[in-house]
Parts: C-alpha cells; structure tokens; sequence
C-alpha cells in the first residue's frame, strides 16, 4: 500500500489532472477538515475560476433534481463536463441523513464527464453545506466546465448560494400551493432566471405570468431575469435554459473580475474566522477572556464592547504564540 | 489508528441485480440516519460497475447491499471489481436472504457481514459503525 | 330461512349490567398492570367482548346472509361448504421442462389450478441471454418465448383448468399462452384464468421488480389489454388488484385493504372513462392479498373489505349486477412473519395464516413454504404447504359451516373497526386526487415506510414477540436446514443455448414488421397495444423485444423512490 502511494502522483497532480478518485478523494479531506486541507486550498488557488457556477435552488417537490438531472444532459449534449454538489439536509437531532438526490441523476452515473457528490447539510444553514464553497472550487480545480450547486431547498432565503454562484436559478413549480408568494418573499431577489418547471401542467402558464408581473415591478437593472417554463421529464425548455446560463455567466465575467469566485472566497474567509474565533473563546482557559465574560454576564460591559476586547486578545495572542 | 470517526460514515445504501424489493433497505437506510450516518441511497437494479463508480464519486465507507431473491450471489464480483478500482478498503455487508452454503462464500469472497433477517437495529448499527472505522482508518490519505 | 337462530349480539348490554360490572370489578383486581393493547393496524383491543346495544335490524345492514347484501358473509350462498377454494401452488424453477414436471406432480397431489411464476429476469423483461449467469433461473421459469409457454404447458388442458400468470404489464406471458392456445386449436373463450400481477399502481409503489414501464404507460397498456380481453377472452379476469406488496412493503392490514380498494377505484374510473360498462368489467375484477399471522384482524380485514366493497360500487358506479359486487379474492400467506431461525417453525405460522385466510371467506389460497425464508422454496417444503391446505380442508372441517366467526362479538366489533379503519385510508388517497395521483406524489410510500419502520421498532424493542427472534431463542445447527437446490449452470446454459437458437430461426422481415407494428401501436392512440404485441408473438418476437419496444415508447418504469 505505502509502496504504491509513493509511485503514483500526488493528489494534488491528480486532482489538476480531473481524476475522479482525486477529485472524490479530496471532497473528503475538506468535508472532514483534516489537517492537510489548508495547504490543498492553497494549492488549487492558482487554477480557479474558469467554470462556470450555477445554483439551483427551489422549494421541495419543484423539481429540482429532476431538472438539474436534464441540465446535466443538455450540457453534455453540448459537450461540456459537469459537476454537480447536491446538498440534501441532516438530521439536526442524530446528525444523520439519507441523500437520495442523484437517484434521479442515475442516468449519467456512468458518464465519465459527469461528476456527483452527495453532501448533507450538517447542520449548517443556508441551504448548502459548510464545505460547499470549497468542494465548489475543487471540481473547478478538476477542470469540470460546469458546476451544478443543488441546495437543500427548504424554501427560505438561500443567499449563500447567491454568493457562490455566476448563474442563480430559481425553480417553482405549478400548484405549489403559495410558492410564487414564498418566493416573493425570499428568494426572488438573488434569481437571474427564474423556472417554472413541470411545464405541462395547467397551472404553468399562470404561475408563469404572475412571475413575470412580480419582476415588471422591480427596478431595471443591467440584466433582465427571464422567466422560463421547462419540463424535465421531456426536456421541454431545457435548450433556452442552458442558453439563458451561458449568456449571464458572460455578462457576469465581460464585468471583470470573477465576482463569484470573490464571493466564495470571501465567504469561506468569515466561516473560517468565525469557527477560529469560536474554538478559542469555547476552549482557551485565559483570563481576559474569563473577565469579558463575567464583565457581560454582571451587565458591566455591552456586547459591543465585548466582541471588541475579545478579537484584541485574539490578535495579541497570535502573535505571542 | 482512529477508534471513532471524525465525520459521518458515509453508507451506500443500494440493491444490485433484478430484484426490487426494497422495504429491507429503506428501513437500513432510517435506521443508520437515525445513528448518525449520511446514507447515499439509490434505485435497485444497479450493475456492478454503478456500484463501483458510486462508490468511489462518493467516497463511502461502507456499502449495503439489500437482497432479497438471489442477487446476492453477484457480489463476489462487485468484490472483484472494487479493489480493481482502488477501492479495497470499503467495507461491504449483505443483508437479506442469504442461505448458509452462500453466506461461507460471499465472507470468502471479502464481505465483511451477511445480516439475516431477524437482525436487530443495534446489531446492524453498531457493525456498521465498526466497519465505517476500519475502512476510514485503512482509507489511503490521498 | 326463518329457522336460522336470532344473533346473539343484538341482545342489549342493559339486561346483564350488574354481572358486567361484576366482571369488570374482579377483572380489574386480578389483572395487575393492564397494558394496552393494539393490532397491526393500530386498533385499540379490549379484554372481552360482550353482546352490545345494536338493534336487530343492524344484522341485515350490516351481515346479511351469504351472497346477499352487503356480502360481509361470504359472496356466494354456499361459500366453502359447497366450493372449496381453490389451491393455487405457485411456482417455478429453471427451466420450463422442469417447470411442467413439477407442476404436474402438484396437480396430481389435489391442486386444482395452476400459477406460473417466472424468473426474476423475465419480471424485469429481459431475455435470458443478456442476464449475469449466476442469477438465472433461480426464483422462477425462464419464459422468453412462445416456444418456452408451450414447454411449461406441455401435456396441461389448458381449457380445462383456472390458471394463474405472474405477468406485470405488458403481459407477454398472456400473449404468449393464447398463441400456445390457438396452435392447438383451443377456443380462446374457454381460456380462464387471471393475471395475477396486472397491478401496475402497487409494483410502482412497493414491487419495483414488477414494474417495467412507467406509469402513464402502464396504463394505457392495462386498459387496451383489458378491452381486447373482454372482446376475445371474456373468461379472463384482467385485473388482479394487489393488496400484498402493500401489506409486505410494511403497510397494515387495514392500510394495505383501503389502499387496494383505492387501486381498484381507479382502475373503475379508468375502465369507465374508456366507455367500459362497469356492471360487465366489475364481474371479472379479482384481488390479490397477503394474509399475516394477526389471525383475528386478517379475518376481519377480509370481512370488512368485502362489505365496503360491495357498498362502494353499488354507491360510486351505480352497479346493481350482484356479479359485479362480488368482492373475490386470492390470498397468500405472508412469508414477512416467517423466520430464519427455527425454520420448521413456519410451518405453524402458515397454518394460523391459512385459516385466518380461510375463516376470512377467500376463493383461492397460495401457501409458503416453511423454508421461503431461507432461499426459494425446495420441493419439499412445497409439499407440506399444499398438505398444510388439504389438512385444513378435510381434517380440521373448516369448510363446514359458512363464516364461522360470524357472530363472535370480537370478530364483528373488531370487522366494524377495521372498517372505519380502511375507510379513513380510503378517504385520505380521495382527498389526494385517487391513487394514481397519491401514488406519484409519494403520499402512499411515506405512508406505507412509516409503518414499516414502526412495527420493525415493535419487534426490535421486543413488544412484538417473534418466536426464536426476539423470545424464545436458541443454538441453532446450520447444516440442519434444507438445503437448496439451484438449477444447474450447465441446464441454464443449454436455455441461453435454445434461445439463440429460436432467435436464429425467426423470418427477419415478418419479425420486424410486427415489431415495428407494435411500436406504431403504442404511437397511436387508436391501435390496441395488446392485439399488436399477440401478433407479435406469432412473429416470432421475445419478451425482451417486446418490453423494449414498449419501454421506448411509453417510458422505462422508473419507481418513485422516497428514502
């Protein structure tokens, strides 16, 4: 075993090379935060930014794998390779979760060009994973031409993805109750295009137009959100969406630089300052610490004031030790 | 060496063969969520190279295969095709109706557990978790 | 009629309150902790049951004699004291010569119809020849051609005995027996029989391996198929409307009753749409369950399923044709409550099975063999299933009264309970749009895994007691079990062999014609699918020809899998 790991390159050389086993190898070494992860960030930063990210997002029951499953096919019927991160919740008692999103992805399971990872939440809010964003510039790093994040889809607000992503879709279907308000109320405002999917059924063209009027109130912006209907069982639509993303992932990039991959990266600059700042203030045994929180606890200090004196002795110690 | 796991074991939950029945595996599959574990589930009927390629997409640590007619009789090739693959660490289990005269060849042939049925949660659950350590410890690092 | 005794139970409580009470005040004294207790179906059961505060008039309402309204005795006046049920053995192992062996050794032990069970390959509609070797022939007969059909039928009068065929839509195996049929020279109207496995609506839900095109698809074959046989074949009972997925997949009696009188509904409304006459086509509707070891609450799902039946299609269809409210049914004994452990065992548990089955009024009755759990079942155990029926039969004199449990206060409260049970279920799946709806949304799966993981908690928690499981245990010797017999690679070998052959011998262009035939049929709206899929069959075309066609055009039968 030891003997054929020192033969073959290493994962790094593999992963730039777009092999599967890398690639899958080191999803996991992010996912389970080992001690090498922050050297392969670092590795991989020099070779970002040159797919394209699209978010999918949408309540439960729109769809959505259904439809990123005949995304997948028309992207590889214009020969372009896929990733997807399909991000299903976990148990917020047991931890635990069953992800069965690519079991309607099954099609392409055997496709070397197509690439599926199943994350679960772990708690994490938001509608992806903590390690979604990292995992996301992986598969760049593997070369995939197209990133498929899929959130969880619990219906509220999934402004995460909206960082992450170029291209944001969001998906409602006909008959979905009050979805249309649902997405008035959160989501309508991150969407560069908007689909209402399960096209054939009598309340499409309906839900259509009353997206359609939601948008017309909005301010005019530099891209105009098209509302688009799709069927996924048929791959009705499918070639105007595919259409529809690459044409906002070039006005986004004709911007400069990757404003995305801005996004990403500042993003799993905060998760990581935070989880820092909370490790040392839940486990360092430190007097200034344990006189802010008695100062907080008596009422003699804001928190203001706390979070203030606690980064300063953050700071101090770093550079101490 | 790890005695507990730093992350969910990572469970492929799947049936292989011809057979559909899959109130087996759906109840496998609540019971190691509900224990803590991310569980990939997919349709039945799967080919042994499916397997294979979800396996390794996925970076699991255990596969499941739920059998109730004779499909467990193909897995001494998915064992075979697993550590052409690389994958020789992954733990696999069959659960189902396996008779005896099978059951000695399907452990011969690399199956780390043949559950039967009468098998209880806490049985399963915790030879699963013993499983998902030892592959996770075996699992090479890059 | 006037000599029948009045019933018991509709002496009012009110003349015996103070021996109640009594009762009740010693019961109490003696009995310590009194857990509550539930059957499968969640029905609270008490201690006792005594004669409650009906009417008379009720029992007409509710009972009423047998073959009258509402049915709950039985569907025909003489019910098993004048026809026994039939036993129908099903099975199959490898190939169709060795099929046609055994089945006439199990005809000539008392079986009075057949069943033909294929290999699992052949479920899935596939030939013989693009299976894995190891998993061939193992669970059933490999049936790929006409050829194969009139192998397993060799030497069988085929107009003169009820058969029964596991064949999920398209329904080759049909095809394939009526062109057996008509090469002999056999009067298609004089074929009877049922296709045992034409419920597509519960292999989508809960017997994947069933299920090969999807649903739209399935439906649309079911319904042309069952035209065609009311024209063709009228003795053929198109549909077989299957409780036991259901109930196997984890369902509870009284879900897995409401559930397929849902299915059967639909499949009403379905016919009726196409302009079927629903006095005519609810004559030949039959259906298809599983009987657990929950003796009392099977026997009352039985009941309480035949009296809302026979209300529901008088009140929904309008149907008057006493025929057609016929609640007929077959019921196999569910292999789920069998154990591994203790094997022999079973064989009492398929007994208690059985009479539940019986004691519920059926009219055709599959038994497991004791060994089922632990691999196919082997000639043996196949042997004491029938024994078990015949000794049922003759010895214990079940069949001499009609309904004998009628009357018992437990058995009609908890028939009464059971179909407020059913009906509730009934009324959900309306309110999800009717089954079909219900069943491609998921409501039905999540359903039906609840309550599997619900009585899988029982059992592991040891509330529900499961002899040499969970209670009761012991060291076991392996080599003490049966032991199995697979069919030999060399004979699977020779059929892959044959196939090719058969294959090889075909007119490429009459083949092809009708193939392509078939596939304008299932383009057009108009043409009948099955008619072109028997024309097919006198082509020459195999049932892996014939579900690939059809797969291509009415979609793959992918099932809904909720986790």
């Amino acid at each position: 075993m030891q003997d054929q790991t020192a033969e073959k390159p290493g994962l790094l050389a593999r992963l730039l090379a777009g092999q599967t086993a890398a690639l899958a190898r080191a999803i996991s070494i992010v996912e389970r935060d080992g001690p090498t992860v922050s050297a392969l960030l670092k590795a991989i930063q020099p070779h970002l930014g040159r797919a394209i990210v699209v978010g999918f997002t949408g309540p439960p029951g729109a769809g959505k794998s259904t439809l990123v499953n005949a995304f997948i096919g028309e992207m590889r019927g214009r020969g372009r390779t896929v990733a997807v991160a399909a991000v299903d919740p976990s148990s917020p008692i047991t931890g635990g979760a069953v992800l069965g999103d690519r079991i309607r992805m099954a099609e392409h399971t055997m496709d070397a060009g197509v690439f599926i990872r199943s994350l679960a939440s772990r708690g994490h809010l938001g509608g992806l994973s903590a390690s979604a964003a990292r995992v996301a510039d992986l598969m760049d790093a593997a070369g995939f031409d197209v990133i498929v994040l899929e959130t969880v889809g619990a219906g509220q607000s999934e402004v995460e993805m909206a960082e992450m992503a170029d291209v944001r879709i969001v998906i409602s279907a006909p008959g979905l109750g009050d979805d249309v308000q649902a997405i008035k109320a959160g989501i309508l405002e991150i969407a560069d295009i908007l689909v209402v999917n399960k096209s054939d059924l009598p309340l499409a063209k309906r839900t259509v137009g009353q997206l359609q009027a939601m948008l017309a109130l909005r301010a005019p912006g530099d891209w105009k959100v098209p509302v688009l209907a799709t069927n996924a069982v048929d791959r009705t639509g499918l070639c105007e969406l595919a259409d529809a993303v690459d044409h906002r992932a070039a006005t986004r990039k004709m911007k400069g630089p990757r404003d995305a991959l801005g996004g990403r990266t500042r993003r799993l600059l905060a998760q990581s300052v935070a989880k820092y700042a909370e490790h040392r203030v839940l486990n360092d045994t430190c007097a200034t610490i344990d006189a802010v929180v008695s100062d907080l606890q008596q009422a003699g200090i804001g928190l203001d004031d706390a979070i203030t004196k606690v980064l300063m002795r953050l700071c101090e110690s770093q550079d101490n030790g | 060496m790890n005695d507990v796991l730093l992350a969910p074991a990572r469970v492929l939950v799947t049936k292989i063969g011809l057979d559909g029945h899959d109130r087996g595996s759906r109840i496998i599959a609540a019971y190691l969520r509900d224990a803590g574990m991310e569980v990939i589930y997919t349709n039945p009927w799967q080919a042994i190279d499916a397997v294979v390629a979800l396996a390794l997409e996925e970076d699991v640590d255990v596969i499941g295969i739920s059998s109730l007619a004779t499909d467990h009789l193909l897995v001494p090739k998915l064992m075979v095709a697993l550590d052409a693959a690389g994958l020789g660490h992954v733990r696999v289990v069959v659960g189902g109706i396996v008779p005896d005269e099978d059951e000695a060849n399907l452990l011969a042939a690399g199956v780390s557990k043949v559950f039967h049925p009468g098998a209880v949660r806490e049985d399963i659950v915790t030879e699963v978790e013993r499983l998902a350590i030892a592959a996770s410890n075996e699992r090479p690092l890059d | 009629m006037n000599k029948i005794a009045k019933p018991v139970m509709s002496t009012g409580k009110g003349t015996h309150q103070a021996a109640f009470d009594e009762w009740q005040q010693n019961y109490h004294a003696l009995i310590g902790e009194d857990k509550p207790v539930r059957n499968r179906s969640g029905i609270k059961v008490e201690p006792l049951y005594w004669p409650s505060d009906d009417p008379d008039g009720a029992y007409n309402e509710k009972l009423g004699f047998p073959g009258a309204d509402p049915m709950t005795r039985g569907i025909y006046p003489t019910m098993h004291r004048g026809r026994t049920w039939s036993q129908r053995q099903l099975i199959g192992l490898g190939r169709p010569v060795d099929f046609n062996g055994r089945i006439k050794k199990i005809l000539a032990s008392g079986a009075s119809a057949l069943s033909i069970i294929p290999c699992n390959s052949v479920y899935r509609g596939i030939d013989c020849d693009e299976v894995e070797p190891e998993i061939l022939g193992t669970c059933g007969t490999i049936i790929n051609t006409e050829e194969d059909m009139d192998i397993c039928l060799a030497d069988i009068p085929i107009d003169e005995i009820s058969i029964g065929l596991n064949d999920p839509s398209p329904f080759t195996m049909l095809a394939q027996m009526l062109v057996v049929a008509e090469k002999r020279g056999i009067d298609w109207k004089k074929v009877t029989g049922t296709s045992n496995q034409s419920d597509y609506i519960s292999h989508f839900v809960a017997n994947h391996m069933f299920y090969r095109l999807s649903l739209q698809g399935a439906r649309r074959v079911q319904l042309d198929t069952a035209a065609y046989l009311a024209e063709h074949v009228p003795n053929w009972n198109a549909f077989s409307i299957v409780g036991q997925h259901m109930q196997q997949a984890g369902a509870t009696p009284a879900q897995a009753m409401g559930l397929t009188l849902s299915t059967a509904i639909q499949y009403a409304e379905d016919c009726k749409a196409r302009g079927m006459d629903p006095e005519k086509f609810l004559e030949r509707f039959t259906f298809f369950f599983d009987i657990s070891i929950s003796f009392f609450e099977e026997v009352a799902k039985f009941r309480a399923g035949r009296r809302i039946w026979n209300r529901l299609v008088s009140d929904r269809f309008g149907v008057t044709n006493p025929r057609a409210k016929r609640f007929k049914f077959h019921a196999q004994t569910s292999g789920c409550d069998l154990t591994r452990q203790q094997p022999l065992n079973n064989i009492a548990r398929v007994t208690i099975q059985a009479m539940a089955g019986i004691l519920g009024g059926l009219q055709s009755m599959h038994t497991d063999g004791y060994d089922e759990v632990l691999s196919t079942p082997t000639e043996d155990s196949a042997k004491v299933a029938v024994s078990t029926q015949n000794i049922l039969k003759h010895e214990a004199h079940l069949c001499d009264v009609i309904d004998p449990l009628g009357g018992s206060y437990y058995v009609e409260s908890l028939t009464d309970a059971m179909e407020v049970e059913i009906l509730n279920v009934i009324a959900e799946i309306d309110a999800e749009g009717g089954m079909f709806k219900a069943v491609e949304s998921g409501f039905v799966q999540e359903m039906i895994g609840a309550s599997a993981l619900e009585f899988q908690d029982q059992v592991d928690s040891g509330e529900q007691i499961v002899v040499g499981v969970n209670a009761f245990k012991e060291d076991e010797d392996a080599s003490a079990r049966p032991f199995l017999k697979r069919p030999s690679q060399v004979h699977m070998k020779q059929q892959v062999e044959q196939l090719k052959k058969i294959k090889a011998a075909r007119d490429p262009a009459l083949l092809n014609n009708a193939l392509q035939e078939l596939r304008q049929a299932a383009r057009s709206e108009d043409i009948n699918v099955f008619a072109a899929e028997i024309d097919a069959v006198r082509a020459g075309a195999t049932l892996g020809e014939i579900v690939k066609v059809l797969r291509d055009e009415l979609g793959f039968g992918q099932p809904l899998v909720v986790a």
